[in-house]
């Protein structure tokens, strides 16, 4: 009940897009466009190793060949994007390094509390770590000291590079190789910052890991580069949010997140996405093509996304698990929703390698006002994966008649062993659950809202608290207008 | 006729028997009953052999054979039969196809000739009859589309085809109206005589009211915790499982 | 810019210099189509795996057959229409050989209503009553294997059934026969189902043993308001042959298309049904079954198209996959802005009887209007071992078992032909390959 009665007061607050506010810090940036010196530039900038720089070089050499290979396959419509029309690097200026949060420069720590993540109070609140993706570098991590001392190493993958190389070097792009994907090789040559994440055999990580990613400077294109490696027997939860301040141009986000799951080890990913998504008529808003992948490189490991998607203009974002290990499990729960002229084309891919894998897949599509919403994921099972199992349900609903809803699963099984179940439905709202609500006092918004909250619930509820309460407030929050 | 000594079995690594013991003889009809989730229907797929139970100790003896060594199949041709809880629908696959398979089945295991379409109809025209079974129900695909009440008079139809020696009825009364219910005894009771033996598995009294138990056992906690005779199922009724769940 | 992964074509100016006169060319109309079709050929090709249509069934390795065109093979004499060809009661017989009509081996059909005609002899006399329906339900711009049919069809079938035509039985025998030489033939059928007007199509297709063979039939069907055509196609072609045939079906008001498709055999089949809802209340059933062994390849393929509002479409097909081979399932199901109401339904299963097939599924939603109801579910897997328990506890041994749940798996669907001696023709098709499958097994 208490959900319900925030969802409907969330809808009631908020009429426009909460995040829509730009911090004035006076930002360090490289000049516009994209060749190699860009590429050294940030890499310099960055104080990197050889090996490193040589890495991006080969990436963008490689993405060069690619230039007519954009990918076209999705179900997305967008004016061509000049990659050489936008900041590749922008970071807030800073005197020096940083000794503590108190540090932080206060104008960055307000703007992270308007975006509702009080940095400062969550070390004492929410036990919650942070680490906090300001356009392109992260300006803080808390609660650094105590996760020290347990062995975790959670920090900017920049410092990671100098700190921990071996690591670094070792895991870069195993998941996702540099030469994977139009977006993914570009990240690849010119990624700026991001998190990462290393847990030691056998610790089960006390609290959640946390990134909020936030797109400030005007035409920068934002490249994280997330990876995070659990080594054998350990377990982590990490929480990823976004918001992008209102703006008019369309900006570019292309971040890759590799996640490595050793023998045992257990990789929670939850992501709640609600970067500007465009005004009404469809200007402005993020492009958000987005590179997630998992290994369940050991046997009985287990990678589990789970995502909101409610924000961006353009959504193109497939996590995915490679299940490598024997015994080893994938999931992925997803709720997108779209309204007004959003367009997403999202979905999961299950690479069933390993015997007695197994992968569940639930995704629960929203269309609205004029939006498109597409469900894309591949189960493949390879001919050794004996036992497989892979169970897929997709739902979409449509709100009004100018939305489109499209389900598109491929399915490749190769082994008699195994067994691939795949459903899905469209329906619009149910009329009956509408009027029961409407006859209960509620205005249609809230019913609606009520009623979405409800088709969504078996994925909100796999969200860590915290997250589940602001999800419940931004289903509401993204179907404003929708009705009526 | 049935023999179970000390049955200890597990699903994936859990414990559900811990040490079932239980002579029944010819001629006899046994209760077993329970509240929901003490294994009463692991006993009953393991004396029918599904796979997924793993057995630790213990055994079962039928008319003089190792049980537990036996496929499915060849118990149930040896006169075993187990009336489902659940039986599966499985479409494309006709009632009367399958009835005939089954028959013919046992047929040549006793080394008789397998029986003819017109003596088979006629076999189970005369028994649909006694049960109160449409005609039709045997061309429609294999419990497909059947009501909980028809899925339990088709399992009793199947039992009073195939004769068996010793049946185990697992919950056949639930989902059943009054009528239903005691059409189902009928046909069971018809089937007592010297030469058979019942298992009767319910979880409540009513369905003894129809098919009086010569013994009545009361399970919890994958034991049997009480035995005793037909005056046990009523005490049941009046009072609960609540004494028995304590001393489990 | 070149199209990547598409590579070149047989059918160029060899194939085309042996084709010889071909029908309608006389006719700017159908000329202009041959013409739009070979460009299209010669610039796309033939589609490979990385045309999205085709990624599962890629079509351009025929590149390295050496096809000539059926007509101009003298080698081929056809006397009898093969044993294994059911005789089906009530059903007049037109054969085809190599797609071309032969009289001899056919009956003799002389029905008040209902015009049976072969398409060179329509092309011959007049073409205006064929023009609505000859390329204008299936469009040689976005379906590759139209273009290739469309630039080459010597033949094929024209049937008309007049106004509330009451129905008839037509048994449509395709007969593929190779003689020294790779054939390939390109039949071209017309089917125009007047209002009201009811017509039950069987369609046939074999193979004689021999030399490879191409049969890439396409067949265009218009039922105006209220008609009713139920269309039963099997396929057993030669282990060697390739079978794509293209189905393109316009539907107007409360019209009724009911189809079934059974692949039973074929190196490489493709079966693709398209039908557009046109007309408010019409309705399709798209069924099948397939049931493959060695290695054969076999692609059931549908689209369809609701484009105006309350229409319904449902499909449910299953197959058994042996061998080596390998099972493709595509199904589209688009629903249109305006197609509100409409009611779509789609299930495919296949079941592996061995290791080494593959299945590959692609079932599709797409939808753009909001007041629908559309489910589609596609599963893959061995026989459910509840159904193999259940039947081994009344004593039915494993093999016995077996078979039993294999059959009764495709009899499923097979139970949804109307048609009682339809009906048991193809149950007995698909236990004539279950027997063969058991024999191989013995052997």
């Amino acid at each position: 009940m208490a959900a319900r009665s925030d969802t409907a007061a969330a809808v009631k607050d908020i009429e426009a897009y909460k995040y829509g506010f730009v911090t004035d810090i006076e930002s360090d940036r490289a000049p516009k466009g994209l060749n190699e010196d860009i590429v050294r530039f940030i890499s310099a900038k960055k104080n990197e190793p050889a090996w490193l720089l040589e890495w991006r070089l080969k990436a963008f050499r490689y993405w060069l060949t690619l230039a007519d290979l954009e990918p076209a396959w999705a179900k997305l419509h967008y004016p061509k994007i000049d990659y050489q029309d936008a900041y590749y690097y922008a970071a807030p200026k800073q005197k020096a390094a940083l000794k503590s949060m108190d540090e932080v420069d206060p104008q960055l720590v307000e703007t992270y509390k308007k975006l509702g993540i009080p940095l400062l109070e969550q070390q004492i609140m929410s036990g919650v770590a942070v680490d906090a993706v300001f356009d392109s570098v992260s300006v803080a991590t808390t609660y650094k000291k105590k996760l020290n001392e347990l062995g975790v190493i959670f920090c900017p993958i920049s410092e990671a590079v100098q700190k921990h190389p071996e690591l670094v070097q070792k895991y870069l792009g195993s998941v996702v190789p540099v030469a994977d994907n139009f977006f993914a090789t570009l990240n690849s040559a010119v990624f700026t910052d991001g998190s990462f994440v290393y847990i030691p055999k056998g610790l089960r990580c006390p609290m959640e890991l946390s990134t909020y990613f936030r797109i400030n400077e005007k035409n920068t294109g934002q490249f994280e580069r997330t990876l995070i490696i659990a080594d054998e027997g350990s377990y982590v939860s990490y929480l990823e949010g976004c918001t992008a301040p209102q703006r008019d141009e369309n900006q570019l986000h292309a971040a890759v997140v590799e996640l490595v799951a050793l023998d045992d080890a257990e990789i929670k990913y939850s992501t709640v996405q609600n970067w500007f998504p465009g005004d009404k008529d469809g200007k402005g808003g993020i492009y958000n093509f987005v590179t997630k992948r998992g290994a369940c490189r050991g046997k009985n490991s287990k990678i589990m996304w789970t995502q909101v998607e409610t924000g961006s203009a353009i959504t193109w974002k497939y996590p995915s698990c490679i299940l490598q290990g024997d015994n080893s499990v994938g999931e992925f729960y997803s709720v997108a929703i779209t309204n007004n002229r959003q367009q997403a084309d999202t979905g999961t891919k299950m690479i069933h390698i390993g015997r007695n894998t197994r992968s569940k897949i639930i995704s629960k599509g929203i269309s609205a006002g004029k939006s498109s919403n597409t469900y894309r994921g591949l189960v493949r099972v390879q001919g050794k994966a004996d036992g497989a199992r892979n169970y897929t349900q997709c739902d979409s609903l449509l709100i009004g008649s100018a939305c489109a809803a499209h389900t598109v699963p491929y399915i490749e099984n190769r082994n008699p062993t195994a067994q691939t179940e795949h459903e899905a439905t469209t329906s619009k709202i149910s009329e009956d659950q509408l009027f029961y609500c409407l006859q209960r006092g509620m205005t249609e918004e809230e019913a609606v809202s009520l009623i979405v909250n409800g088709f969504c619930k078996e994925v909100l509820q796999t969200l860590p608290m915290e997250f589940a309460v602001e999800a419940q407030k931004l289903v509401g929050i993204s179907l404003e207008g929708s009705v009526g | 006729m049935i023999e179970i000594k000390n049955l200890h079995v597990s699903v994936q690594g859990k414990e559900i028997l811990k040490g079932i013991s239980l002579s029944i003889n010819a001629g006899e009809v046994h209760a077993i009953m329970g509240p929901n989730g003490t294994g009463k229907s692991t006993l009953s797929n393991v004396i029918a052999g599904r796979e997924g139970y793993e057995i630790t100790q213990g055994s079962v003896t039928f008319a003089g054979q190792d049980l537990l060594a036996m496929e499915p199949d060849a118990r149930a041709r040896a006169g075993v039969f187990l009336a489902f809880q659940y039986p599966v629908e499985i479409p494309g696959v006709s009632t009367s196809a399958f009835l005939k398979t089954a028959i013919n089945a046992k047929r040549r295991a006793e080394g008789l000739k397998e029986i003819d379409a017109m003596e088979f109809l006629k076999l189970v025209k005369a028994k649909t009859k006694a049960l109160g079974i449409a005609d039709d129900m045997i061309k429609r695909p294999l419990n497909v589309g059947f009501s909980g009440g028809e899925k339990k008079r088709a399992e009793v139809l199947q039992m009073t085809l195939l004769e068996p020696k010793f049946a185990v009825l697992d919950e056949t009364d639930s989902g059943l109206d009054i009528d239903a219910l005691k059409v189902v005894s009928d046909g069971v009771n018809a089937l007592r005589g010297p030469e058979r033996a019942f298992l009767v598995i319910t979880h409540y009294q009513r369905l003894l009211n129809y098919i009086v138990p010569d013994h009545v056992h009361v399970m919890t906690g994958g034991r049997i915790v009480a035995s005793g005779g037909r005056e046990l199922a009523l005490e049941l009724e009046a009072n609960g499982y609540a004494k028995y769940m304590a001393a489990a | 810019m070149v199209a990547t992964g598409l590579l070149d074509h047989p059918f160029k100016e060899a194939y085309a210099s042996k084709a010889g006169a071909l029908p309608g060319a006389t006719h700017a109309w159908v000329d202009g189509l041959r013409q739009t079709a070979r460009a299209l050929l010669n610039t796309a090709g033939l589609p490979g795996p990385k045309t999205e249509a085709f990624i599962f069934t890629p079509v351009s390795d025929l590149a390295k057959i050496p096809f000539i065109p059926a007509a101009s093979a003298d080698d081929v004499d056809v006397r009898d229409v093969p044993l294994n060809v059911p005789r089906i009661a009530g059903a007049s017989r037109i054969v085809l050989v190599n797609g071309v009509l032969n009289a001899a081996l056919s009956d003799n059909i002389a029905v008040e209503g209902l015009r049976v005609e072969s398409l060179k002899q329509v092309l011959a006399r007049d073409t205006l009553s064929v023009k609505p329906l000859l390329g204008g339900l299936a469009a040689s711009a976005s379906l590759p294997l139209v273009a290739l049919n469309t630039a080459y069809m010597a033949d094929g079938l024209v049937i008309r059934a007049g106004k509330n035509f009451a129905g008839a039985m037509l048994h449509v025998i395709s007969i593929g026969a190779a003689g020294a030489e790779p054939v390939a033939f390109h039949p071209r059928n017309l089917v125009a189902l007047e209002p009201g007007a009811q017509l039950t199509l069987i369609e046939t297709h074999v193979g004689l043993p021999g030399q490879n063979y191409l049969t890439n039939p396409v067949t265009e069907i218009s039922l105006a308001e209220n008609a009713r055509l139920k269309r039963y196609v099997s396929v057993a072609e030669d282990d060697d042959a390739f079978h794509f045939a293209t189905t393109s079906v316009a539907l107007s008001a409360h019209s009724t298309f009911n189809a079934f498709h059974a692949g039973l055999g074929g190196g490489k089949v493709r079966q693709e049904v398209r039908a557009a809802f046109l007309g408010t209340g019409s309705s399709a059933i798209v069924n099948g079954v397939y049931a493959l062994s060695g290695k054969q390849h076999h692609d059931f393929t549908t689209a369809m198209d609701h484009a105006v509002p309350h229409t319904t479409s449902s499909q449910l097909v299953k197959g058994v996959v042996d061998g080596q081979s390998r099972a493709v399932f595509q199904g589209r199901v688009l629903v249109d802005r305006d197609a509100q109401k409409t009611d779509a339904r789609q299930l495919h299963k296949a079941m592996f009887l061995a290791k080494g097939p593959a299945v590959d599924c692609k079932p599709e939603l797409e939808i753009f209007a909001d007041d629908v109801q559309c489910a589609h579910g596609a599963a893959t897997g061995e026989l459910d071992e509840n159904h193999l328990f259940y039947l081994m506890a009344r004593g039915i041994d494993r093999d016995t078992a077996r078979a039993l749940l294999v059959s009764g798996f495709l009899e499923d669907v097979l139970e949804s032909i109307g048609d009682e001696q339809v009906r048991e023709a193809f149950s007995a098709l698909v236990q004539g390959w279950l027997k063969r499958r058991a024999m191989r097994r013995a052997a």
